[in-house]
């Protein structure tokens, strides 16, 4: 009966709960031991962050942060649930395609003032990089902990075959109207069953052995970072009117759509998989891995996959000079938020503080899983992955050029990738033409109206 | 506890021509009633509720009216994950259904071995998410070892999720390969009911087999075969995770089944409210379905009426 | 109705069917074809499940179209156990995340135990009520519960996570079996209709003898449904096995985590990765073999006793 009695108490208090008016009590006094907890959902950067976890303890041993790590799949469900239960974890990884939605919702904690009173610099980290968690209110909502660009994987041997050396590869110039060297490259590294190259006479479509560049499985919807924006952008096209922050998005630019236009192009000269193939089960980069590909556009926190692969040799390029005469990439990063229903406010903080210092970022970088966004943390990062082989400046040399983008940043992300996720599916499958982004483009404008 | 009241109380049976029995009722379903409205009713209820309201998760709810449900109404990505979804429960059911009565009917005339039966039972066994991604891989254009072995035979590769045309087929297909040994079994028990002497008289007869069955074996199985369908086709609409682990919607929209739609509304745009209309129209078509279904159960049903 | 004395011979004497002839028959042969043709379909899976299980992660790609695994190792099954150092794991593609397989192991039996017994007791309790006592209104109360079949989880997820919490139960073991232990829909339309083609007589011999509802429940109708009790209960234990989301969100502390909850690291991490395909079939394979070691335990008993005798 008391059961029963506390089942309806719960029932009778949840209207209360879910719209987070539970009291607690502010346990901010630092002298006493508490745990912060912290969430993240890559496995494979919880060595590293545990790394960092364990020094920050030795630190501050009062403080005892406990990491939880959840697959992507089910890190937004279960940290929803947890927010709207008030039950969230006090520090988490964040992700610009929801942190503004967050702060929107008052469920991040602005982190200005903390930011002032310990005078952390906020130009420590790669340029740009701190701007991106500075939200539509002005308010900061993160410190940058990694950073990612794209560039192009090859497969070593085939360039080989092709007669294509890893200079050429270094000096490739794009425009959406042939696709210049480029595409040439792509069509010489797409092999048919026969072994006709795709730029010989009698290269037969409909039977490739060997696409000369690989399709992603996943919806770049409205973004398209490893897909199709560094094409995109080193037309000189953007976005959205301004970013961050923009509230009118450009898909209805004759740029844009011609450079969707020639991409999927690709597909109807046989460069490219269709979009049926590319979605049919494997991930763009095993079947690079499996020798389909040739060329694969693809971000850098995939490195480590792309290198792992037995039986085929590596290397990267960066993305194609455009018209505009520079290269593009998108620039992105993570940062850690602060729960703004946290009941450790001082201690979050500190963990906050700690993970974007330079010495967890160092850590971090030790790993070489990510790119740390301190720039002697990167440095690190730059000599671990060097030991294994891996030359990570095809990505790293759009930042020193200035020629990366940042990620756009704008309300209503997840509304946008709902309507431009099926236009683009339509238009890669031939179902739609480019020009019809412009409808859609009309669609994702309302949002902001 | 419960005992010693029950029974220490008068005659039972005289109780009963009276009053019935709604005291012995109310005790034997005191907490499956508990777990019944705390865990079922209530959040259905919330559901119902928040349906008329504009919430994000994220802030209180605020009552809108009918605007979620005029919306609905309007609303072409509604109507086609109604279509898809309808699409995917005929190719699931009516395949899962033929292939397990087949299955079913075969067990039960070839043979008793527990051995092919528990065999048959494996799929179950796997996660839904697990035999998605299994069949995911299986399955790609170019990898996939079934498209090998279609190569092999000289047949085109197939993308089987990955065209518009055939990714709901497909999909309903792995899930009848999950649990079409499940449902087998159901059936199974169903046909260990008919007295073996009518299959006796028969032979006896000289039927031929696919006679036995139409005229025996199918019409004995009914009820059961209703049962079945009852609890295949709610849960056959509730077809979730293996959109979310494979195609995710696409291509286009041609797996963007209704679960999918309204965990994409609630859980990544944030609509919460909308999603909860979508959620009470669902939940009216398939308490009609289940209703009519009922109807076609409940000839026969209880000897106590 | 089918007589309650077939249900209990039903188990100890398997009888054939009637139609066991003795010349060759095409019709048989062709019926024999198409069950091992199902049967192929049924294990082939498996196989690949196993094969990709024994595989490098790093090599599944370069090997697609083989049969066999890529590069035969067993340390997909060792980073499941948590016996593979670090170094090993990232070597094949694993990620280094640490598991304790035993401990998450007694954690999953633990509360799927405890669901199983107490779901199928409490719901056989509201089949009960259904089938066997007469009281206003009982078509309509089991309609109600019927349509609970039809709430979509998404739904009840949220609420009942809030409510959890508000009990406090929140990384306890109460707290991720609380939502299914006192019933489910489908456990009692399961036992109602079975319990419904309980033979009366035998019912009024013991209340003739003086027996209370709760003794003809505990001491007639249990025994009398043991075979589909059975059945049910495996059901249930497989779902309880199998259950993710749920355990996920109330049970992420390592003290009460299960079996899935942790395998769910061999899914993918990140939007883009894909997932350690041997480490995840290796996890799956090795998360059913408690199940399939139940099954064969009980199996003949069970297997032999999916019984609808209720219905006609």
């Amino acid at each position: 009966m008391r059961k029963l009695a506390r089942l309806v108490a719960a029932v009778l208090a949840l209207p209360l709960a879910l719209t987070g008016c539970g009291s607690g009590d502010d346990s901010n006094d630092s002298s006493k031991p508490t745990e912060v907890s912290y969430w993240l959902w890559d496995s494979n950067q919880l060595p590293a962050y545990q790394a960092c976890a364990d020094a920050f303890h030795t630190a501050n041993p009062n403080i005892t942060v406990k990491i939880s790590q959840y697959g992507w799949a089910d890190y937004w469900s279960s940290l929803t649930t947890n927010l709207v239960s008030g039950s969230a974890p006090d520090v988490f990884t964040n992700h610009l395609n929801y942190y503004p939605q967050f702060a929107g919702k008052r469920q991040i904690l602005p982190i200005d003032d903390l930011v002032k009173a310990d005078g952390v610099k906020t130009d420590a980290y790669a340029p740009g990089l701190a701007d991106l968690w500075v939200g539509n209110d002005g308010k900061r909502y993160g410190l940058p902990k990694d950073f990612d660009t794209v560039a192009i994987f090859y497969n070593k041997g085939m360039l080989a075959d092709a007669g294509i050396t890893e200079d050429q590869m270094k000096t490739l110039t794009w425009n959406p109207t042939d696709g210049g060297t480029y595409e040439k490259t792509i069509a010489h590294l797409t092999v048919d069953k026969n072994g006709k190259r795709g730029d010989e006479p009698g290269f037969d479509k409909k039977n490739v052995k060997v696409y000369g560049l690989g399709l992603d499985d996943g919806n770049g919807a409205g973004v398209g970072q490893q897909m199709w924006s560094m094409y995109a952008l080193s037309t000189g096209w953007q976005y959205t009117d301004k970013n961050p922050w923009g509230t009118k998005f450009q898909y209805n630019d004759p740029r844009f759509q011609q450079t969707i236009g020639w991409w999927r192009s690709l597909i109807d000269k046989g460069y490219m998989p269709s979009l049926a193939i590319a979605r049919s089960g494997t991930s763009v980069n095993d079947a690079f891995g499996a020798g389909r590909y040739a060329l694969s556009t693809n971000g850098s926190w995939m490195i480590n996959t792309y290198y792992g692969y037995k039986d085929i040799k590596v290397g990267t390029a960066p993305t194609p000079v455009g018209p505009s005469g520079k290269r593009a990439t998108i620039y992105n990063g993570l940062a850690d938020s602060i729960y703004a229903g946290t009941k450790h406010k001082d201690q979050a903080w500190k963990w906050v503080k700690y993970l974007a210092s330079a010495d967890c970022q160092k850590t971090v970088g030790d790993k070489a899983v990510v790119f740390p966004a301190i720039p002697d943390a990167l440095s690190i990062a730059e000599q671990k992955f060097a030991a294994k082989g891996i030359d990570i400046s095809a990505f790293t040399v759009q930042i020193h050029d200035h020629t990366t983008s940042l990620y756009p940043i704008t309300d209503h992300a997840s509304e946008i990738s709902a309507v431009m996720g099926p236009a683009m599916d339509a238009v890669l499958a031939f179902k739609a033409d480019p020009s019809s982004l412009s409808k859609s483009n009309d669609e994702v404008n309302a949002l902001f109206k | 506890m419960t005992s010693i009241t029950a029974n220490t109380k008068g005659p039972r049976s005289r109780r009963r021509r009276r009053g019935g029995d709604l005291r012995v009722a109310v005790l034997f379903l005191a907490p499956a009633t508990i777990g019944f409205l705390v865990f079922y009713l209530w959040p259905t209820l919330r559901t119902f509720y928040l349906s008329f309201t504009d919430y994000s998760l994220l802030a209180p709810p605020e009552w809108v009216g009918v605007d979620n449900y005029r919306r609905l109404a309007q609303d072409a990505q509604f109507w086609n994950a109604l279509k898809v979804t309808v699409e995917y429960v005929v190719i699931n059911i009516g395949v899962q259904t033929v292939v397990s009565l087949g299955m079913a009917v075969l067990m039960h005339r070839l043979t008793r071995s527990t051995l092919i039966r528990g065999v048959l039972l494996l799929p179950y066994l796997v996660a839904n998410v697990v035999v998605a991604m299994v069949w995911y891989t299986m399955l790609d254009a170019q990898l996939g070892i079934v498209n090998q072995a279609l190569e092999w035979l000289g047949v085109d590769a197939v993308a089987f999720f990955g065209e518009t045309s055939t990714a709901i087929p497909t999909i309903a297909l792995v899930n009848v390969w999950r649990h079409m040994g499940y449902t087998a079994l159901l059936i199974f028990a169903g046909l260990q009911a008919i007295p073996p002497t009518m299959y006796e008289a028969a032979a006896i007869d000289g039927a031929s087999e696919p006679k036995i069955f139409r005229r025996i074996t199918l019409p004995l199985l009914r009820p059961v075969l209703v049962l079945v369908l009852v609890l295949t086709i709610i849960g056959s609409f509730q077809i979730f995770d293996t959109v979310a682990v494979t195609t995710r919607g696409g291509p286009i929209n041609a797996t963007r089944v209704i679960y999918y739609y309204i965990y994409e509304q609630a859980f990544q745009q944030f609509n919460f409210g909308y999603a909860a209309a979508v959620c009470v129209a669902l939940f009216a078509i398939l308490a009609t379905v289940a209703l009519m279904q009922l109807r076609l159960l409940r000839a026969g049903d209880s000897d106590l009426d | 109705m089918v007589s309650i004395q077939q249900t209990l011979n039903a188990t100890p004497v398997l009888r054939m069917p009637a139609s066991r002839r003795k010349r060759v028959n095409w019709q048989r042969v062709v019926a024999w074809t198409v069950l091992m043709l199902l049967i192929l379909v049924t294990l082939f899976p498996f196989y690949w499940m196993l094969r990709i299980a024994l595989s490098d992660n790093r090599a599944l790609s370069a090997n697609a179209s083989s049969l066999l695994p890529a590069d035969l190792t067993f340390g997909a099954f060792k980073r499941v156990l948590g016996v593979s150092s670090l170094e090993e794991a990232a070597a094949q593609g694993g990620s280094g995340a640490k598991i304790s397989f035993w401990r998450y192991l007694a954690n999953s039996v633990l509360t799927s135990t405890l669901i199983t017994v107490c779901q199928v007791f409490f719901s056989a309790m509201a089949a009960y009520a259904f089938a066997r006592l007469r009281w206003a209104g009982r078509e309509k109360v089991f309609f109600l519960f019927l349509t609970a079949l039809m709430v979509p989880p998404v739904f009840t997820a949220l609420p009942n996570f809030v409510t959890v919490k508000e009990l406090g139960l929140l990384n306890t073991y109460a707290g991720i079996v609380l939502p299914s232990l006192l019933m489910t829909p489908f456990a009692v339309f399961f036992l109602r209709q079975f319990f419904l083609g309980i033979s009366r007589e035998v019912e009024e011999a013991a209340i003739l003898d003086g027996a209370g509802h709760v003794r003809i429940f505990l001491r007639v109708i249990l025994p009398m449904s043991a075979a589909p009790i059975a059945t049910l209960s495996l059901l249930v234990y497989i779902g309880a096995w199998n259950e993710y989301f749920w355990p996920l969100l109330v049970g992420q502390d390592e003290s009460v985590r299960v079996l899935t909850v942790a395998l769910g690291i061999f899914r993918s991490q990140t939007p883009q990765s894909g997932p350690d395909w041997a480490g995840l079939m290796a996890a799956t394979l090795l998360a059913a073999l408690p199940v399939i070691g139940l099954f064969l335990v009980f199996g003949r008993r069970i297997v032999n006793s999916i019984q609808f005798s209720g219905l006609k």
